[in-house]
């Protein structure tokens, strides 16, 4: 057992922080969300270095995809990294073009990124059973929302198409999509609590940083301590290669801190946190949508119960 | 003890009902910069009735109405979504009556009576938030005038508004609450700036920049260097009015129909998380009668106002955030109410005072424990 990365993860990682720092970070993002848009910059950088087939590369695998996507997240990268390199390839469906949005069958609604889709899968509980749609840009309408990414409508006759991925597919993809809520969540909550807690090393009040106020320190480290768990309970899930109950584990822990890390990160960046010129919103909005995505919290926490006491 | 108004405050509540009927659609609590011209209507409408004068002094113009009185009309306001309590007619106002001369009751309170004359507090500093008494902007004495220097940050509705209420220093760099005085200032004078930030509610907050700012003394509102005690006075006249439980059964009226409309009134976790909110809402409306209560009875209501706070802007995020992990995706499309409730309660934490101030207040004053006053 080890929790340190070794030489070649951090190889990838320093590599892909590279990436980042020229096509992603809260700027960007500020910029990208104000018009709906998608970073096809940063999904073909990202596409072309082999960080998205990193999953299906020699070496490499489900453990790899999902310290990356936990990075694209914390540096607000917008694209549907987790969907093309963690389910997608997870589900074992080929090279699926991209951008790529994930929707349930009933009710599909609001999905995030499928306004610029150009691969729907779709999860069908009740036909216990994945599918996948091919799209034409544009063929999802676009939804305006505050939320942090652009979203599309997937309208009901398409979320009821495509081509069936075979039996036990349903399972896979809710196992595989639930990893990568996982991960985006944790960096995503790194990046809200980094933010704040820079601010907040700064900001003085009462002759002192705000952030040495013991009250404040307290709530900063429950914050710290449960980002640190998300990430390794979505680190393992991954290397474990996604089981049932290591994914809902991961997705129920994450996605339940998800809130708090969002009331608290707000609360205490104060009245500048609440301006949308601050970076906070970029990562802290993002949250909600990954918080009711796949059911939400309640359908992770039931998945979970299924998979170790069995269904009431 | 005894829960109920009495007859002739419930028949004030019907009628304030009933002229808010006219405004139903306005929706000027959450989006009052964007429909301003018609809250200032409103406004005008309540001065015409004497509404924003209600509680103050007959030689001013008011009425001399109970707290109570107050109480219905700015609840039954919020509970409309129609406004947010106007603070020219509160804490301008209630200073002006205590401590303003003869020629600023001539010149100051007509106007704010009538609805016409609206004031943005202008308190907060860049380096001075929470910790108020460090703010720096300083009005420097010169003849029969300040020039005012500084800049002020986080003012709601400044864009729209007449004046500024402005705490600043005139004391020294080292006086904190003892050197600071309160200036009237227009808006409009040569050297005021305003910046807009805009905000995750859709609205904006503002910066002021105010550079040598020329503002006469006669605009001085109580002793120089003696605005602390003065605030602190002002804020205790509005505690019943500031945060009504009205905002909150609103809220929770709305979530209701919100999620009968996505059709989940029947499964039990939502019916689990409404009746929980239900009783929040109670809570709040009980801290609220509380405050009311107290300030009837002459009693300072600093704890009960605190805990009132905290509670109702707790529970306006509560409700919020409930409705959106309820009712998915559909709750976070643009224009819908989960959307704006959810963005908007994230400001009622922080504006007002925030949660950790109030939590101050209620742990030193009211469980009588140390630390800073």
């Amino acid at each position: 057992m080890d929790f340190e990365l070794d030489t070649d993860q951090q190889a990838i990682l320093d590599a892909v922080g590279v990436l980042l720092a020229q096509y992603a970070g809260p700027g960007r993002a500020i910029d990208l969300a104000a018009g709906d848009a998608y970073d096809f910059d940063l999904d073909a950088a990202l596409a072309d270095a082999g960080f998205t087939q990193v999953a299906a590369t020699r070496g490499t695998g489900p453990l790899e995809a999902a310290l990356v996507t936990e990075a694209v997240a914390a540096a607000g990268g917008m694209v549907s990294f987790g969907a093309a390199a963690l389910v997608a390839t997870g589900l074992g469906a080929g090279d699926l073009p991209g951008p790529i949005a994930i929707s349930e069958a009933r009710p599909p609604g609001p999905v995030r990124f499928a306004s610029h889709a150009r691969t729907l899968l779709v999860l069908d509980r009740k036909a216990d059973e994945a599918r996948v749609v091919a799209l034409e840009p544009g063929t999802c309408a676009a939804v305006r929302s505050s939320f942090g990414y652009p979203m599309g409508r997937v309208p009901d006759a398409l979320a009821r198409s495509g081509d069936a991925l075979g039996g036990g597919s349903a399972a896979r993809l809710a196992c595989w999509w639930r990893l990568a809520l996982a991960a985006e969540a944790t960096g995503t909550m790194a990046a809200c609590l980094d933010v704040t807690t820079r601010y907040l090393s700064q900001r003085r009040q009462f002759g002192q940083a705000i952030g040495s106020f013991q009250a404040v320190q307290h709530r900063l480290a429950e914050l710290a301590i449960q980002i640190e768990a998300s990430k390794w309970l979505a680190r393992e899930a991954a290397f474990q290669g996604a089981p049932a109950e290591g994914v809902a584990t991961a997705a129920s822990y994450a996605l339940a801190a998800a809130a708090q890390v969002f009331a608290e990160t707000h609360q205490l960046s104060g009245a500048i946190g609440f301006t949308r010129e601050h970076d906070l919103h970029v990562f802290s909005m993002r949250l909600q949508t990954l918080r009711i995505e796949h059911g939400g919290v309640g359908a992770h926490r039931r998945a979970l119960s299924a998979e170790r006491w069995g269904r009431a | 003890m005894n829960f109920a108004f009495g007859r002739e405050e419930e028949a004030f509540r019907h009628e304030v009902r009933a002229f808010l009927a006219d405004y139903r659609d306005l929706d000027g609590f959450f989006r009052q910069g964007r429909v301003w011209p018609r809250v200032k209507a409103m406004f005008q409408a309540m001065g015409e009735r004497g509404w924003l004068s209600l509680a103050w002094p007959r030689e001013h113009g008011g009425s001399d109405a109970s707290a109570v009185m107050e109480f219905l009309l700015w609840d039954e306001v919020a509970y409309a979504r129609a406004a947010r309590n106007p603070l020219a007619a509160g804490i301008v106002a209630r200073t002006l009556i205590r401590h303003g001369s003869a020629e600023q009751h001539a010149r100051w309170l007509p106007p704010i009576r009538s609805g016409h004359l609206h004031f943005s507090l202008a308190y907060s500093e860049p380096e001075a938030g929470s910790d108020l008494a460090s703010l720096r902007t300083r009005a420097s004495r010169q003849g029969e005038r300040y020039v005012v220097n500084g800049r002020k940050i986080w003012q709601s509705y400044a864009q729209d508004m007449d004046c500024l209420w402005l705490l600043c220093r005139t004391g020294s760099s080292e006086s904190r609450g003892r050197g600071l005085s309160l200036l009237i200032v227009d808006i409009d004078a040569p050297g005021v700036q305003l910046t807009p930030h805009p905000t995750l509610d859709g609205e904006q907050l503002n910066e002021v920049l105010l550079e040598d700012v020329e503002v006469p003394v006669e605009n001085r509102v109580g002793p120089e260097d003696g605005a602390w005690a003065l605030m602190s006075e002002a804020l205790a006249d509005e505690r019943h009015i500031q945060f009504p439980p009205g905002r909150v059964r609103r809220d929770l009226e709305e979530m209701n129909a919100w999620v009968r409309e996505q059709g989940l009134a029947d499964d039990p976790h939502v019916v689990r998380r409404m009746a929980d909110l239900a009783v929040r809402v109670l809570e709040v409306e009980m801290h609220g009668l509380r405050v009311l209560d107290a300030m009837q009875k002459g009693l300072p209501a600093v704890v009960e106002a605190a805990a009132n706070k905290v509670a109702h802007s707790v529970v306006c995020q509560e409700i919020a955030r409930a409705v959106v992990d309820l009712a998915g995706p559909e709750a976070l499309v643009e224009g819908v109410r989960p959307s704006l409730l959810w963005r908007q309660s994230l400001w009622e934490t922080i504006g007002g005072g925030t949660s950790e101030v109030m939590r101050g207040v209620v742990a030193r004053k009211g469980l009588g424990l140390g630390g800073r006053a």
